[in-house]
């Protein structure tokens, strides 16, 4: 399978590429007043305000630091409920695209987040499987997605 | 007690004794009324035994009668019994009427009465009836003596007799009674007037003693004062012990007494103090004649003595001030003699003085005149050496002309070089946009190939051609990123070099500028000190004439001091003339001060 690798802090992480709408360069967020520290803000995808949370944030570091190779990814983030949202993910270090062949591929062996995956290693280190439709806590996808909550 | 008049002392002791006997004569009327009473109910008993004792005879002398009668029948025997019965209706009756205030007795009496009316009425006139009846028959007395009637009047008039019997026992036992109360009274008085005589005796006795002392006692002390104050005795008092009029007398001796002694006293202390006056006056002349004044003369008032005393202390007083005068005088005359010579000598020494200066100014006008010539020469030596200073300065001023020339130009220079430098710098800026532009393009073409790979990916096998040429167009961007950095980098070492440069051209063109005013500021001090050094000739001249002008005032001194010093030299000699006069004023104002001061006038 193909993932694109960014960072959180020093660690490759991989989204999975068919999870991956598009990659859009740092954009000027709307900021949310009053939301929880892992939102970073607000962007206008056409016309579509599309909320954005920080990887790095999320993964329990500093907030992502505006480097020219800092974006921000639009992924489908499918809720519980079967819906699909578009989800903005601000990824530290976005390198390319890797392909990962499914054999390398091993169970990390320490759970320490849901949204952790499995593993595999190459010549540069290791890289982490990151599932996106983990990504927020229940908490948050209630804030995030209020109208799916509602529905509920 | 004690504070009482002796009016009212007398009339209290008197009325006390005249109370007592007449309590004691209330007392003794009254057992008096009482024995009295007693005598009275004694005579009344004995009144009532007389009645009875009647009373008996009257009937025993019935009785009699009657039995004569009866035996003998003979009427002379009765011929009196009326009379004796009512005899004995009388007493009977007079004894009832006696014994009212004793009802037993009374109902006793009564009884009595009643058997005795029935005896005398009835039973005696039917004992009669019956010896009448009989007449002269042989044994009529016997006969009678038998019958009925005799017995029933025989029980009736013993019956009677009984009861008089009892009332004579009752009232001799009353007699008893009353006559043992009688003298127990008796006694009683007797002991009352006894005991009152003594009591009164007693109380009299006392209270006369009493007034006594309360009268003698103070007259005694008034007439122990008197003979005390009379011997002369004037501090003799009386004690005063009672408020009465004696009190009053002790306290008036008293007072006559004290003002007595005061008098005297009064008198011995004038005496005194008019003798302390004369004596005080004595000593103030006496110590006057030997010479002192300074005594105060401390008598004074209206007196004779006061008036004396007051004259002599003025009349010391005026010689004092006169005798003051006169020494004040003396010591100023002394003073100022002393003064005087005082000043003589210290005008005699300025003259000694004055004439050796005059000689000493001498020597220094000649010593002025020798420097003076040599000064001249120094001077000359001076001018040359302004004349030297003079033609050097200009030229050193024509050198520093020309290197402020050279210095502007190398301004000059610096100044083109940094506008060089600053059109370098601006052509790096333009190159580091453009580089910018670059980066941008590399970076929306990175960004570019991620999107195509990702489109790639999901068209499948179809876009595993298009997934390739998208991995180029990244590797290719990431060379243009890569490139334009390390040119980016060249580019701002390239511009820190040249603003280091124009830093240090700026310092550079700085210092030539501080040189170019530094040299300047030199050029003026030296055209300073130029005119300085050209002015100094004329001064050299004037002062020249001036020293020439010196050395002739310098001789004109030296005459003027040697005429000084004759005139000094003779002002010390009449000098020495003034001091002899006030030596000979001083011994007599002297002579005049020891004279005066064997008097004080000081205190």
């Amino acid at each position: 399978m193909k993932v694109l690798v960014f960072h959180i802090g020093a660690d490759r992480y991989g989204l999975p590429l068919r999870q991956v709408r598009r990659v859009l360069p740092l954009l000027e967020l709307k900021g949310i007043p009053l939301a929880p520290d892992s939102v970073a803000g607000l962007m206008n995808l056409h016309g579509e305000p599309v909320p954005v949370i920080d990887l790095s944030r999320i993964g329990g570091g500093a907030p992502a630091r505006q480097h020219f190779d800092t974006r921000i990814v639009v992924a489908d983030y499918t809720a519980p409920g079967g819906e699909v949202h578009a989800l903005g993910l601000m990824a530290e270090g976005v390198q390319g695209v890797q392909e990962l062949a499914q054999q390398e591929l091993a169970p990390s062996g320490v759970q320490a987040a849901p949204f952790l995956g499995q593993v595999a290693g190459d010549a540069r280190g290791m890289v982490q499987l990151v599932e996106v439709d983990a990504l927020l806590p229940e908490e948050l996808r209630a804030r995030l997605f209020p109208a799916e909550a509602a529905a509920q | 007690m004690n504070n009482l008049s002796i009016k009212n002392k007398l009339y209290i002791g008197f009325g006390s004794i005249v109370a007592i006997i007449l309590l004691l004569l209330i007392l003794a009327y009254n057992n008096f009324s009482r024995l009295t009473e007693a005598n009275g109910w004694d005579k009344h008993t004995m009144e009532v035994l007389i009645e009875l004792d009647r009373v008996q005879n009257a009937s025993l002398q019935i009785q009699v009668d009657a039995r004569g009668f009866i035996l003998t029948g003979n009427e002379s025997y009765i011929a009196s019994e009326r009379d004796n019965a009512e005899l004995l209706k009388q007493h009977i009756a007079k004894l009832v009427q006696l014994t009212a205030d004793n009802s037993q007795q009374n109902d006793r009496l009564k009884r009595a009465q009643t058997l005795l009316a029935t005896w005398a009425d009835v039973n005696i006139h039917r004992q009669f009836e019956k010896r009448r009846a009989l007449g002269d028959t042989k044994g009529a007395a016997d006969i009678l003596g038998q019958s009925s009637e005799l017995k029933e009047a025989a029980a009736v008039v013993s019956a009677a007799r009984d009861l008089l019997e009892q009332a004579g026992d009752e009232e001799r036992r009353l007699l008893s009674e009353r006559s043992a109360k009688a003298i127990e009274l008796h006694s009683s008085q007797n002991n009352l007037m006894i005991g009152g005589g003594i009591a009164v005796v007693v109380l009299s006795v006392l209270i006369a003693y009493a007034l006594a002392r309360a009268i003698l006692n103070p007259l005694s002390n008034l007439t122990t004062g008197l003979t005390r104050l009379g011997s002369g005795e004037q501090s003799a008092r009386i004690e005063v012990t009672s408020g009465d009029e004696l009190g009053k007398v002790s306290e008036d001796f008293n007072k006559m007494a004290m003002q007595l002694q005061a008098a005297t006293k009064r008198e011995l202390d004038l005496t005194n103090e008019l003798r302390d006056k004369v004596d005080s006056l004595m000593e103030v002349v006496s110590r006057g004649a030997a010479g002192d004044l300074t005594a105060k003369i401390t008598v004074s008032g209206e007196d004779a003595i006061g008036k004396l005393g007051e004259g002599l202390q003025r009349m010391f007083d005026n010689l004092r001030s006169l005798l003051t005068n006169v020494q004040k005088a003396g010591i100023q005359v002394t003073t100022s003699a002393t003064e005087i010579a005082a000043s003589a000598k210290q005008q005699e020494a300025t003259g000694v003085e004055q004439a050796q200066t005059s000689v000493e100014v001498l020597s220094t006008t000649k010593e002025i005149s020798s420097n003076t010539s040599q000064l001249l020469k120094t001077m000359e030596d001076a001018t040359a050496v302004a004349d030297y200073t003079t033609s050097a300065t200009s030229e050193a001023q024509g050198n520093l002309r020309r290197m402020d020339q050279t210095m502007q130009n190398m301004v000059n220079a610096t100044d083109s070089i940094n506008a060089k430098l600053a059109a370098l710098s601006e052509k790096a800026s333009n190159i580091n946009s453009v580089l910018t532009t670059i980066t941008k393009v590399a970076d929306q073409t990175n960004i570019l190939s991620l999107n195509a790979a990702i489109e790639a990916e999901k068209a499948g096998e179809a876009g595993r051609g298009f997934s390739v040429v998208a991995t180029e167009i990244r590797r290719l961007a990431d060379h243009t990123s890569v490139s334009t950095w390390d040119i980016e980098q060249m580019l701002k070492e390239m511009q820190s070099a040249v603003s280091a440069s124009v830093m240090g051209m700026d310092k550079f063109s700085e210092e030539i500028r501080r040189s170019v005013g530094e040299v300047r500021q030199v050029t003026d001090q030296l055209s300073g000190v130029m005119d300085q050094v050209q002015k100094l000739a004329p001064q050299f001249d004037a002062v020249l004439q001036g020293m020439q002008a010196q050395a002739v005032g310098a001789q004109q001194i030296t005459e003027t001091m040697m005429q000084l010093n004759d005139a000094t030299q003779q002002t010390v000699e009449s000098l020495k003339a003034t001091s002899e006069a006030v030596h000979q004023l001083q011994y007599a104002a002297g002579d005049l001060q020891s004279s005066v001061s064997t008097f004080a006038v000081n205190a």
